[in-house]
């Protein structure tokens, strides 16, 4: 049986982890669908090397564990745990979305540009105003799964101290010696997250595919 | 107004254009038929710099289109283009569809492009349309729309790439009475089409191309009659005798 004692004397803990990991998805969230655009238009423009940096970038962070880039986050400037931690999510997650986008921006009909730019548009203009709008709405489902996985990887905030959830099961556990039942509490926490958001994605999904 | 001299294209090692050479002068109305395949629909994108020529010069109204100096986009807003799958933006109304480059390549007002764009759909016939989405509408509405698209930048020279070969039979013909009457109104257009009756009817001149070649230039009722080429005249009777 679970020691509920854990859940409600550390309730404070628990609350303030999970505030921290809301903040820093939310953040790295939007920090890598600005930055996944921009990688995504650069992989796809037609100018060479910007193509040869975005593949570059998207190839590298790739193929390297997150919690490296973490890591890296953290040593390489004078952050705390949890601004590093963002960066490092920030960073990784951004080659994701970027393969996302650019799918979504590949699954436009080029006729789509062609009819802009012989509008008399320029290449940013047709693909703020005509390509990205339409690719956005493909890639919604994607992007919420990205977001779900976001969440989870948040979790190694905790090896830079972060204070995310994970992190003050780390604490809570260290001070009662209680470990499974304390991360049991962590993952419930963790669904409480997860589980809606993994709803939400579903719906949009239907609702997408039924609108075209 | 549109001169192509001694132009060449290829894809990698497969030429698509040999020694294009030809004048269209403005007002003219050309239709350019052919078998597919020909580079019909090439030398037409070639025009606004959708593809680019490989050798020769090709330039609209003096300027010439591949130069780097060129701005592309100044000289793409006097040339309206049709497209056979019409290309409307499916996330704007057709309203939309219409003010968008005015608006943002032209600088225009909202109020100046939606005055000047419900003109444009009076005159393509479905006013009433204004405030649809393209999903919304039948294929012919689509098309026309998409010709008031291009007419709403006030355009010198109009495109047409086989405006009417996504079209069910029935809507051919509203599609094709409004290019008629932009041809009455003197604008400059240059026209892929399978249409023999419309470039019987509205055509200046028909160019007949077969592998990349202009192969014979000539007034329809010429060409029509009496074909010089042995190819024009195998096409013409596949086309009309089927």
């Amino acid at each position: 049986m679970l020691d509920f004692s854990i859940l409600t004397t550390n309730m404070d803990s628990f609350l303030e982890g999970l505030k921290i990991t809301i903040i820093a998805s939310l953040i790295a969230l939007l920090g890598s669908f600005i930055l996944g655009t921009l990688l995504a238009v650069m992989r796809i423009a037609p100018f060479k090397p910007l193509n040869w940096l975005g593949t570059a970038y998207v190839e590298f962070i790739r193929n390297i564990p997150v919690l490296v880039i973490v890591f890296f986050a953290y040593l390489a400037g004078n952050f705390g745990g949890m601004t590093a931690g963002t960066i490092g999510l920030t960073i990784y997650t951004a080659a994701f979305i970027a393969e996302a986008i650019r799918a979504g921006i590949m699954s436009v009909p080029r006729g789509q540009m062609e009819a802009a730019r012989s509008t008399g548009l320029t290449y940013g203009q047709a693909m703020r105003m005509v390509i990205l709008p339409q690719a956005i709405k493909i890639v919604i489902p994607p992007l919420g799964n990205q977001f779900i996985n976001l969440v989870k990887n948040s979790s190694l905030l905790a090896v830079v101290a972060g204070g995310d959830l994970m992190y003050q099961g780390d604490l809570i556990s260290a001070k009662t010696y209680v470990t499974f039942d304390t991360y049991v509490f962590v993952a419930l926490f963790y669904l409480i997250l997860t589980i809606p958001l993994s709803l939400g994605v579903g719906y949009l999904e239907k609702r997408l595919a039924r609108s075209h | 107004m549109i001169v192509f001299n001694q132009v060449n294209k290829f894809y990698g090692d497969f030429q698509v254009l040999k020694d294009i050479n030809l004048t269209i002068k403005q007002g003219e109305v050309v239709v350019v038929i052919g078998p597919s395949g020909s580079g019909k629909s090439t030398l037409l994108r070639c025009i606004n710099h959708l593809e680019t020529i490989s050798d020769g010069t090709l330039t609209v109204n003096g300027i010439s289109v591949g130069d780097k100096k060129t701005d592309i986009n100044k000289l793409r807003r006097n040339i309206g283009m049709v497209f056979q799958h019409f290309y409307l933006y499916p996330h704007k109304t057709v309203l939309e569809n219409i003010t968008l480059a005015p608006m943002k390549a032209l600088g225009q007002s909202e109020k100046e492009a939606k005055e000047t764009a419900r003109l444009y759909l009076d005159k393509v016939g479905i006013l009433d349309k204004a405030e649809s989405y393209p999903s919304q509408l039948s294929g012919g509405q689509q098309q026309r729309v998409a010709i008031a698209r291009g007419l709403a930048m006030k355009p010198e020279i109009m495109l047409f790439d086989e405006p009417t070969s996504a079209l069910d039979p029935e809507m051919i013909g509203e599609v094709l009475d409004v290019m008629k009457t932009l041809a009455r109104e003197g604008m400059t257009m240059v026209v892929v089409t399978h249409e023999m009756g419309f470039a019987r009817e509205v055509a200046d001149r028909i160019v007949f191309m077969d592998a990349g070649k202009i192969l014979e230039e000539a007034v329809p009722a010429e060409f029509y009659e009496n074909p010089r080429e042995e190819r024009a005249r195998l096409f013409l009777s596949r086309i009309l005798n089927h």
